[in-house]
C-alpha cells in the first residue's frame, strides 16, 4: 500500500492548488486525476480576472493567456446591447481568456515542482475511512491500488463522488447544477476586439450565452441553463443561437464541450475529520456568473496550507480542519451567497423586464466593469432590484 | 440507462444524480442500475441528450 500525508483527487485549478500549497508547507503530496491529459478536455469558457490571477501569486503567461480583455458587452432578449470597454469608460484591470488546456498543466506542474507526485490517468473507485485517515482505492492502466493518507482533499469537480463518500452532502440539486454547452468557434465577426459578450433571457433559461474571445476571429460560444427550467436540451438552445447571431454566421465549430457548473454556492459542510473538500465539488462557484477557477484555486489554497499545517502539528480532526472553512469562508463566501441571491432575483425577470434594463443601463455611465458595479447601478434604475438586492449591495 | 455513443462523460449526469450512483470514468460511464429509482434527473441534465431510460 502507497502511503502519503496529502492524497488530492482531481488535478484542476483548485486541486493541483491544493497540492501545491500542501506540499510547499512540507507534506507528502500526491496528486491523482483520472484522465490522461490534465485539463483535456476543459468544461469551462475560460475567462479569469488579472485580480484574481495576482491574488493567488500566479504571473500571467503568454502560453496559458490566449486573450487580454478589453471590457463587457451586454444584450438583452430583444439585441438592446451595453458596451462596457476602453472606448466607454476608463477600465480598471479587467482579465484573460486562458487557454485551459495549458493552464491546468501549469498549474499541475507548480504542484510538482513544489514536491507533489502527479499520477494521471488513475480513477479513484472507492474511499474508506480508517482510524489514522482514509484508505483510497485506485485503478490505473488495468491495475488496483490503494492508497493511504491522513488527509483527503476532494477536488474530484461536479460530480464529486468523494465528498459523498466520505459522508458530506456535497451533491447539488439539479435546480442548482447548470447544464452547459460550448463549441470554441473560427471563423466569427466581432465588432470590437477584446470584448466578452453576454446575452440573457429567453435563449438560455436560467443562465446566459457567453461568446468569449480566444483569438482575432475565434471565441468559446456556450451557454448554461437550468435543466428544470428549460424545454429542450442545452445543445438545441446553443444550436439556436449559432444559427441567429451575426457573430456566428459563418462560425465553425472545432471543439465541443460539455458539463455541469454547480451554482448553489457551498454546501454546509466541506471538512470532516481527515477530508476537505474544494472546488467545484465544493460548490466554489460564482452563481451569477458561473465562474469558479479564481474561487476553487482559492479554497485549494486554503485547504492546502492548512493540511501542510495539520500534518506538522499531527492532527486531523474534523475541530483542526474547520480553519479551511472558516478562511474560504471569510474570503469567497460571503461574495458567493451575495450573487445567489442575485442570481434569484435575475432568475424573475422575464425578457420584457431584461429589455427594459438593458435600454436603462444604455443611460448609465459606468465608472468601472466589475459584477457588483452593474449591481449597483441595477439597483439604480430598477425599483424592483432595489427591493431584493438594495439592502445587500448598497 | 442506455449512454449513447455521443457521450462526452462530462459528469453533469453524476452531479445531479441524488443517489450518487453513476460513476464517470474518462471514457465511460457506469449506473449501479439496480438502485436507480427512475427518477429521470440525469436524462433532463444531460445538455446533448446522451441518456436514455432502457
Amino acid at each position: 500500500m502507497i502511503e502519503t500525508d496529502v492524497l488530492v483527487v482531481g488535478a484542476g485549478p483548485a486541486g493541483s492548488t491544493a497540492a501545491k500549497h500542501a506540499a510547499l508547507g512540507g507534506a507528502k503530496v500526491i496528486l491523482v486525476d483520472k484522465k490522461s491529459e490534465i485539463g483535456s478536455p476543459k468544461r469551462c469558457a475560460e475567462g479569469v480576472s488579472k485580480k484574481g490571477l495576482k491574488k493567488l501569486g500566479i504571473e500571467p503567461n503568454p502560453r496559458f493567456i490566449a486573450k487580454e480583455l478589453d471590457g463587457v458587452r451586454l444584450v438583452s432578449p430583444n439585441g438592446t446591447d451595453v458596451w462596457m470597454t476602453s472606448e466607454e469608460i476608463e477600465l480598471p484591470e479587467a482579465g484573460y481568456i486562458l487557454e485551459r488546456k495549458v493552464f491546468d498543466k501549469f498549474m499541475a506542474m507548480d504542484a510538482a515542482r513544489a514536491g507533489a507526485e502527479i499520477k494521471v490517468k488513475t480513477l479513484v473507485t472507492d474511499v474508506i475511512k480508517s482510524e489514522e485517515g482514509y484508505i483510497v482505492t485506485c485503478e490505473s492502466m488495468g491495475k488496483e491500488f490503494d492508497i493511504k493518507c491522513k488527509i483527503l482533499i476532494a477536488a474530484d469537480g461536479p460530480e464529486s463522488h468523494v465528498g459523498r463518500w466520505a459522508g458530506l452532502k456535497t451533491s447539488q440539486k439539479a435546480v442548482h447544477m447548470e447544464s452547459g454547452i460550448q463549441y470554441e468557434m473560427c471563423n466569427l465577426h466581432f465588432e470590437r476586439d477584446g470584448v466578452i459578450e453576454f446575452y440573457f433571457g429567453s435563449c438560455a433559461p436560467g443562465g446566459y450565452v457567453w461568446v468569449f474571445p480566444k483569438g482575432d476571429d475565434i471565441a468559446n460560444v456556450g451557454l448554461a441553463v437550468i435543466a428544470p427550467k428549460a424545454d429542450k436540451p442545452a445543445i438545441e438552445y446553443l444550436d439556436d443561437f449559432v444559427s441567429k447571431s451575426p457573430i456566428t454566421k459563418d462560425g465553425q465549430a472545432v471543439e465541443i464541450n460539455v458539463g455541469g457548473d454547480p451554482v448553489g454556492g457551498m454546501p454546509k459542510k466541506i471538512y470532516d475529520d481527515h477530508i476537505m473538500v474544494v472546488g467545484d465539488a465544493a460548490g466554489q462557484v460564482n452563481p451569477l456568473t458561473g465562474g469558479g477557477i479564481i474561487s476553487g484555486m482559492t479554497g485549494g489554497m486554503y485547504a492546502g496550507q492548512v493540511a501542510a499545517e495539520a500534518i506538522k502539528d499531527g492532527n486531523y480532526s474534523s475541530k483542526y480542519l474547520k480553519k479551511y472553512d472558516t478562511l474560504v469562508r471569510d474570503d469567497i463566501g460571503h461574495e458567493i451567497k451575495k450573487y445567489s441571491i442575485v442570481q434569484e432575483y435575475l432568475l424573475t425577470l422575464n425578457d420584457e423586464e431584461l429589455d427594459e434594463i438593458a435600454a436603462e443601463f444604455q443611460n448609465v455611465n459606468f465608472s468601472k466593469v466589475s459584477t457588483t458595479q452593474l449591481i449597483k447601478n441595477l439597483i439604480k434604475i430598477s425599483p424592483k432590484a432595489a427591493l431584493k438586492l438594495g439592502k445587500i449591495f448598497l | 440507462m442506455i449512454v449513447k455513443d455521443w457521450c462526452s462523460y462530462c459528469g453533469e449526469c453524476a452531479g445531479v444524480c441524488p443517489r450518487n450512483l453513476i460513476t464517470v470514468k474518462e471514457y465511460s460511464l457506469e449506473f449501479k442500475d439496480d438502485e436507480c429509482k427512475d427518477c429521470s434527473t440525469c436524462i433532463l441534465a444531460c445538455p446533448i441528450s446522451a441518456l436514455e431510460k432502457e
